[in-house]
């Protein structure tokens, strides 16, 4: 049989079966790990980016307990942003973006005033940017540039600029070596600033 | 098969070493060095992959058609691989984001490939299994003499710990050691000691 022409062909579907069969079944059984795992990675990035709520030697079950406690589910007024309230007044919104980055999806949490203008932090919770260039997004270096950025009025809420290049308001530097990395993020935090923007105000109205 | 056993163990780990006999593997030695927890992590990923591996394809040595056989190893690696992968990111996830796509990379480890085709394929499986383990441990062990050298001169800090003097204000750390050339310096320097002290080790045994 093994002579058989056909018989490498035959191989190599039985043994890709085999082992597909094994990593499917494996992959299931963690699965709601994953999940879990992930949904906390979400709950603790929202946390970060609204203010006092985060405590980075708090354990996880304490994270989720002020996630559900203290952070309002979006609702039809937030258009589609977390809510922190405080004294039944809004203090901050959070919200949440996603988008292609070079490799793969980039998911965040960008935090914002309740004066609809100031950006209170972001958190870049899930990337598979290349390591040391692209990925440093995700590093407190890049982000805390963000604390306290005025978002401007225009097409682009917050601007990237080339390291070299000086700051203006509403603008941060990219990433030096990643340009890929940063043209799509400064696109994808635009896009979701400004719909959110647009709809906000519709919905406030 | 204990004499065949100490006989691979030295050719794994210091005759025949992955690292700075046969150069392979050098994409992984390079990315993952420069924090001596995650170099951890990637070794022992790669243990795993390696020796598990090694004595898949020697199990299947006898039905496996010779032409596609490279093909079916790779089928092999990828599957150890992803189940590391899976485990990681169930139970570990922050080592799973901070290794990054580097646990999927070790598919192309050319350690694991290379040590499937040289040995596992023409040997039985308990020794095809020893000879992956002892490479792969090979393959440790300079890695972490790498990470350890870069994460205490470029960050002043062992496993994450201070380490004294290094993270004094007298040390001026060495950035370029966590960065991509210092994995070039380091590696470099790794490999011209340990081959000269092999080769001064041959010469004299002759």
């Amino acid at each position: 049989m093994k002579n058989k022409r056909w018989f490498p062909v035959f191989y190599m579907f039985v043994a890709t079966a085999f082992f597909s069969a094994v990593i499917i079944g494996f992959a299931q059984m963690t699965e709601e790990r994953v999940r879990a795992n992930q949904a906390q990675a979400f709950e603790a990035a929202v946390l970060k980016v609204l203010p006092g709520l985060y405590d980075p030697n708090a354990g996880s079950v304490e994270l989720h307990r002020r996630f559900v406690e203290q952070v309002q589910q979006p609702g039809d007024d937030s258009a589609g942003a977390y809510i922190l309230k405080e004294g039944g007044q809004i203090t901050a919104y959070a919200l949440p973006f996603t988008g292609q980055g070079f490799w793969a999806p980039v998911d965040g949490v960008v935090g914002i005033k309740a004066d609809k203008k100031t950006v209170t932090n972001i958190v870049i919770y899930q990337q598979r940017e290349t390591p040391g260039l692209g990925a440093e997004v995700a590093q407190r270096k890049f982000c805390d540039q963000f604390i306290d950025l005025t978002m401007t009025t225009g097409d682009k809420p917050i601007v990237f600029r080339r390291p070299s290049e000086p700051l203006g308001p509403g603008q941060v530097h990219a990433v030096t070596g990643a340009t890929q990395t940063s043209i799509r993020l400064e696109k994808i935090i635009a896009n979701a600033l400004k719909k959110w923007r647009e709809q906000i105000s519709a919905a406030q109205k | 098969m204990k004499t065949q056993m100490t006989q691979l163990a030295r050719e794994g780990l210091w005759t025949n070493n992955p690292i700075f006999i046969q150069v392979l593997g050098i994409c992984s030695t390079l990315a993952v060095t420069n924090l001596v927890l995650n170099t951890t992590v990637m070794c022992v990923a790669l243990v795993f992959t390696l020796s598990l591996s090694s004595a898949t394809v020697s199990i299947l040595r006898n039905f496996t058609p010779h032409n596609i056989r490279m093909m079916v190893e790779t089928l092999i690696i990828a599957f150890y691989v992803i189940i590391v992968d899976v485990i990681l990111k169930a139970y570990w996830p922050q080592m799973s984001d901070s290794l990054g796509p580097y646990v999927g990379l070790i598919i192309t480890n050319c350690i694991v490939m290379g040590r499937c085709e040289a040995y596992g394929i023409t040997n039985p499986p308990g020794v095809a299994f020893l000879d992956g383990l002892f490479n792969a441990l090979g393959y440790t062990f300079i890695l972490l003499i790498v990470a350890t050298f870069r994460e205490i001169l470029g960050m002043g800090t062992f496993l994450g710990f201070p380490v004294p003097y290094f993270s004094s204000g007298y040390w001026d750390k060495w950035i370029m050691m966590v960065m991509p050339p210092g994995a070039f310096f380091m590696l470099a320097i790794v490999t011209w000691v340990f081959r000269s002290v092999a080769i001064s080790k041959q010469e004299k045994e002759k």
